[in-house]
C-alpha cells in the first residue's frame, strides 16, 4: 500500500511536469479564461444592478471569476487525457504496464497530476482576480470549497479523457473532444446567469450539470457558504467524477485483458 | 558553345556560417545527363535548388539555358522542369488535377492544358490512377506523377533531386526507363542528384562527386573508374593443384593480388580487351577454369580515393551487384 | 494579366477543394460561426435589457460578429494552407513556375473571400430560422462586403505569418491575433455600455467601426456617417497587413 502511494505519487510528479515542460498545453487553459475573463468584464461591467434577474454581485469580475476557473480546468483536462494517449502511443504505458507497478497507481498518478494542476490553475485564478478587486465572500471556507469543487471536476474530465484515450490510444482522438466541453461551457450559466435565460437555451442551460457546477463555485465568491447551491454542485460533480474514474477503471481492465 | 547549366564559384551560406555549397564550378551541354553525387549533407539538393531559382547564392554565379539564376530568374524558370526531393505533391488533388494546375501556372489554355495532360499521363503511364487521389498513390507513382509534372512545359533543362530514394526496385528501373527514353527522344538535359552509386553510373555521361560543399571528380563513369585503378581479374579454377601455374599465366599480364584457395587473383590493365589472350594463354598452359570474373573499379572506389570515406555501406543499394559483370 | 487572373483562379479553386475534401477543415469552418451565434446570443441575451439597447433583439446583434468571425475563420484557413504548402514543398512548384509571385498571395485571398461568403450566407439563414429576416438589399449587400473585407485582411494575416515562419506550428499565433483582434472590439455590447480597459482598446480597434457598420446595417439603420468609419477601418487593415503580406513573398528563396 506504501509502495502504491510512492508509486502514484511519482507517476503524479511525471504527469505535472511534462506538462509543464510543453508550454503550448498549458498556454490555452491559462490564456483563454484569463482574457475572456477580462474582456467579459469590460463588456458587461455595466450589467449587475442594471438588469433585472442579475444576482447581486459586487462586480462583474466576481461573478465571471468562476466561469473563468471552470473554463481552465475543462481545457486543462483534455491535456492530461491527450498525454496519457501520448503514453500510449510512446510505448511508455505498455512499459508501466510490464513492470510491478500498482495497476491502480497508472490511472491515480495520471487523475492526481491533473488533480494538482487544477489546483495551482484555480489559486492562481483567484489571486489574480483579487489583485483586480474581486473579493471571496465565503472567506477561507469559501476558496476550500471552490479547491474541492475544481479537483473534482478536474478528476471528472481529466477521466473522461483517459477513458478515450485507453479506448482508442490516439491523442487525437482525445482532443477531439474538446469541442464538446467547449459547447458543454457555453450554453450553461458559466458566463451569465440563467436568470436571464430564455426560451429553449435556457432550458439546454437547466439541463445542463455544468451549470450547477459553476453555480456553487461562484456562490462561494459571491455569496458565501450556503448550504442548497453547495451541496446541488457538490452531488453533480461527485456524481461526474464517480462516472469518470468507474469508467476509467473499466477501460483499463478491457485493454490490459485484450493485450496478447 | 552555350552551356545548359553552367556555375563558377557557387556558394552558399547558411546562418552560423555553415557552407552547405562552398565553391562549385560546372559546365553541363545541352543534352547531356549530369549526375551528381554524394552522400546526405554533401550539398547535392542546395546546390539544385540555387540552379532552380529557388534560392538564392550567396556567392559565385550560375547560368541555366543561357540565363543569369539571379537576374533571369523569371526567364530561368521558362526554361526548366524540377522534380524535387520531397515529391511536393497534394494528397487530396487527384493526378490530373494537378497536371491541369500546373498547366494554368504556365499559363496554358484549358483546352491545351488538358491535352498536355493526358499525353504526360500516358506516358509516365499513370492514365488508370490519373482520376485517383494522389492520397492513394504508391511511392513509385507519385514519383512519376512529379516527373510528369516537371515536364507539362518541355522545358530543355530538367533537375531531378534524388529521384529514386526510398523506392522499390522495380519503380527504380522504371523511372530510370523514363529518364533515359526522355534525353534520347526529346534531347532534354537532365540534372540529377543522387546518393547511389547505381543511379549515377547507368543513366549519367558524366558524373560530379561533390563531398562537403565541393566538387572532388568530375568525369565519364567509365574516366573516373580508370583514374583510380586497372580491373581486377579473378579466376576460380576446377583443379586447386593448378593454382601455380594459373598464377605464372596471369603474372604475365598483370601484379598478382592475395586470393583465396582455389582461386587466383591478378590485376588486368588491359581490361576486357586484354580477355582473349588471357584465356589463350590459360589454355596452352592447359589449365581449367570454371569461372571468370572481370571487376571494374566502382564509383565508390573513385569516392574512397578522392575523399577517404566510402560512399554507402554493403547493404544501402538494392540493385547494387556486389559482382559486377564484365564492361 | 490574362495569366495571373487565370493562375489566381486556379490556385482559389485548389484552396477550396482542398477545404471541401478536408473534413477536419470543412466542419468547423461551418460550425464554428454557427455556434458563435446561437451560444452567445442564447447566453448573454440578457444584456439586451441594459437601457441602451431598447429593446432590440440580441440574435440580430450578434449576427454581424459570427459573420464576421466566420471571415476571420476563412482568412485563417488561407494562412495554414499557405504554411502546410511551404512546409510540403508545393510553394517550391509556384515559385519555380512562371506564375507572378503575387498569385501566390491572390488565390487563396479570393478563395476565403467565397467561402467567406458562404458563412456569411449560412448565418444569415440561421438568423432567419431564429426569427430575424435580412434588412433590405442595399444593407444585406454590406453585410456581405464587410464579412468579405475582413476574410481579406485576416488572410493578409495569416499568409503573412506563414511566409515568414514557414511552418504549420505557427498556426496558434495567426489564430490568437484573429481572435483578439474580434473580441477586444465591440463583439458582445455596444460601445456605449463598455467600462474600463475594454472601452479604451475598442475605440482603438478597427474591428469595432466594422462591427457596427454591419450592426447598423443589420438594424436597418445604415446612413453614411455609420458605414464610411467601417470602411475606412476596412481599408486600413488592408493597406497595412496586405503590405505584410506581399513583403512575406519576399522571404522567399532567402532563407
Amino acid at each position: 500500500m506504501r509502495l502504491a502511494a510512492a508509486q502514484t505519487a511519482a507517476l503524479a510528479r511525471r504527469s505535472v511536469v511534462g506538462t509543464l515542460r510543453t508550454p503550448q498545453a498549458l498556454f490555452p487553459s491559462l490564456f483563454f479564461p484569463l482574457v475572456l475573463m477580462a474582456i467579459f468584464t469590460g463588456s458587461f461591467g455595466s450589467a449587475p444592478g442594471t438588469i433585472p434577474g442579475f444576482p447581486p454581485v459586487r462586480g462583474f469580475l466576481d461573478f465571471a471569476l468562476a466561469g473563468a476557473v471552470l473554463q481552465g480546468i475543462l481545457i486543462g483536462g483534455t491535456t492530461a487525457g491527450a498525454a496519457f494517449a501520448l503514453d500510449i502511443e510512446g510505448g511508455f504505458f505498455d512499459r508501466l504496464v510490464a513492470s510491478p507497478v500498482a495497476r491502480g497507481a497508472i490511472l491515480l498518478g495520471r487523475l492526481a497530476g491533473g488533480v494538482a494542476l487544477a489546483m495551482f490553475q484555480t489559486l492562481l485564478f483567484l489571486a489574480i482576480g483579487i489583485a483586480f478587486g474581486a473579493r471571496v465572500e465565503g472567506g477561507v471556507a469559501g476558496v476550500a470549497l471552490l479547491l474541492v469543487l475544481a479537483c473534482l471536476l478536474a478528476v471528472a474530465v481529466s477521466g473522461l479523457g483517459i477513458v478515450l484515450a485507453l479506448r482508442t490510444g490516439s491523442a487525437e482522438a482525445v482532443q477531439g473532444t474538446f469541442p464538446l466541453f467547449f459547447a458543454l461551457l457555453f450554453f450553461s450559466s458559466a458566463f451569465f446567469p440563467r436568470e436571464t435565460m430564455t426560451g429553449w437555451f435556457k432550458v439546454v442551460a437547466d439541463l445542463n450539470p455544468i451549470s450547477y457546477l459553476v453555480e456553487a463555485m461562484r456562490d462561494q465568491i459571491v455569496v458565501g457558504v450556503e448550504p442548497g447551491p453547495t451541496l446541488i454542485g457538490l452531488g453533480v460533480v461527485i456524481g461526474l467524477a464517480a462516472l469518470a474514474v468507474t469508467g476509467c477503471a473499466l477501460a483499463f481492465r478491457r485493454r490490459l485483458a485484450a493485450a496478447p | 558553345m552555350d552551356h545548359a547549366v553552367e556555375a563558377e564559384g557557387l556558394e552558399r551560406e547558411f546562418k552560423g556560417g555553415i557552407r552547405a555549397v562552398d565553391g562549385v564550378d560546372l559546365a553541363v551541354s545541352r543534352g547531356e545527363v549530369y549526375g551528381f553525387l554524394g552522400p546526405n549533407g554533401a550539398g547535392k539538393s542546395t546546390t539544385v535548388r540555387m540552379l532552380a531559382t529557388l534560392l538564392r547564392p550567396t556567392g559565385g554565379r550560375a547560368r541555366v539555358a543561357g540565363r543569369d539564376v539571379v537576374a533571369e530568374a523569371a526567364a530561368v524558370r521558362r526554361s526548366i522542369g524540377v522534380a524535387l526531393q520531397d515529391a511536393a505533391i497534394d494528397p487530396y488533388m487527384t493526378g490530373r488535377e494537378l497536371l491541369h494546375l500546373q498547366a494554368v501556372l504556365h499559363g496554358f489554355g484549358r483546352a491545351v492544358g488538358r491535352r498536355r495532360a493526358v499525353e504526360l499521363l500516358e506516358r509516365v503511364d499513370l492514365e488508370g490512377a490519373a482520376d485517383r487521389r494522389v492520397g492513394t498513390y504508391s511511392g513509385g507513382m507519385r514519383r512519376r506523377l512529379d516527373l510528369a509534372l516537371a515536364l507539362v512545359h518541355e522545358p530543355e533543362v530538367l533537375f531531378l533531386d534524388e529521384p529514386t530514394t526510398g523506392l522499390d526496385p522495380i519503380s527504380r528501373l522504371t523511372l530510370w526507363e523514363e529518364v533515359r527514353r526522355l534525353n534520347a527522344d526529346s534531347g532534354t538535359t537532365v540534372f540529377l542528384t543522387t546518393q547511389y552509386l547505381e543511379e549515377a553510373d547507368q543513366l549519367a555521361a558524366r558524373v560530379g562527386i561533390i563531398d562537403g560543399g565541393r566538387i572532388v571528380a568530375e568525369g565519364s563513369p567509365a574516366e573516373l573508374k580508370a583514374q583510380v585503378g586497372d580491373p581486377t581479374l579473378e579466376l576460380a579454377l576446377e583443379r586447386p593443384e593448378e593454382e601455380v601455374r594459373a598464377a605464372e599465366v596471369l603474372r604475365r599480364f598483370g601484379e598478382l593480388q592475395p586470393s583465396r584457395d582455389g582461386h587466383v587473383v591478378a590485376r588486368l590493365p588491359g581490361g576486357a580487351s586484354a580477355l582473349p589472350a588471357v584465356v589463350r594463354a590459360l589454355d596452352e598452359a592447359a589449365v581449367v577454369v570454371t569461372g571468370l570474373d572481370l571487376e571494374l573499379p566502382s564509383l565508390d572506389d573513385v569516392f574512397v580515393a578522392k575523399t577517404g570515406r566510402r560512399l554507402e555501406a554493403e547493404g544501402d543499394d538494392p540493385t547494387h551487384s556486389p559482382a559486377a559483370a564484365a564492361t | 494579366m490574362r495569366h495571373a487572373l487565370a493562375v489566381s483562379a486556379g490556385l482559389a479553386w485548389r484552396s477550396i477543394i482542398l477545404v471541401r475534401r478536408m473534413p477536419s477543415v470543412f466542419l468547423p469552418s461551418l460550425i464554428m460561426p454557427l455556434f458563435i451565434l446561437v451560444a452567445t446570443a442564447g447566453a448573454f441575451r440578457g444584456i439586451s435589457l441594459l437601457p441602451q439597447f431598447a429593446g432590440a433583439s440580441y440574435l440580430a446583434f450578434t449576427i454581424p460578429l459570427a459573420t464576421v468571425m466566420g471571415a476571420g475563420f476563412a482568412g485563417m484557413n488561407a494562412g495554414m494552407t499557405m504554411a502546410r504548402d511551404i512546409e510540403g514543398g508545393f510553394v517550391d512548384r509556384l515559385v519555380v513556375s512562371p506564375a507572378p509571385r503575387l498569385t501566390l498571395i491572390a488565390g487563396p485571398l479570393m478563395a476565403a473571400a467565397m467561402r467567406s461568403v458562404f458563412t456569411t450566407t449560412v448565418v444569415l439563414l440561421a438568423g432567419l430560422i431564429g426569427g430575424v429576416g435580412p434588412p433590405g438589399p442595399l444593407e444585406t449587400l454590406a453585410v456581405y462586403l464587410l464579412a468579405v473585407g475582413f476574410s481579406a485582411a485576416a488572410a493578409c494575416w495569416a499568409m503573412g505569418v506563414a511566409l515568414r515562419t514557414r511552418t504549420i506550428q505557427a498556426a496558434p499565433l495567426m489564430q490568437v491575433m484573429v481572435f483578439l483582434a474580434v473580441f477586444t472590439s465591440v463583439a458582445y455590447a455596444p460601445r456605449e455600455v463598455l467600462t474600463g480597459w475594454l472601452h479604451t482598446v475598442a475605440n482603438l480597434n478597427p474591428v469595432t467601426y466594422l462591427l457596427e457598420a454591419a450592426r447598423a446595417a443589420e438594424f436597418s439603420a445604415l446612413g453614411w456617417s455609420e458605414l464610411w468609419p467601417g470602411l475606412a477601418a476596412l481599408a486600413g487593415l488592408l493597406a497595412v497587413l496586405g503590405t505584410w503580406a506581399v513583403t512575406g513573398l519576399a522571404t522567399l528563396g532567402r532563407r
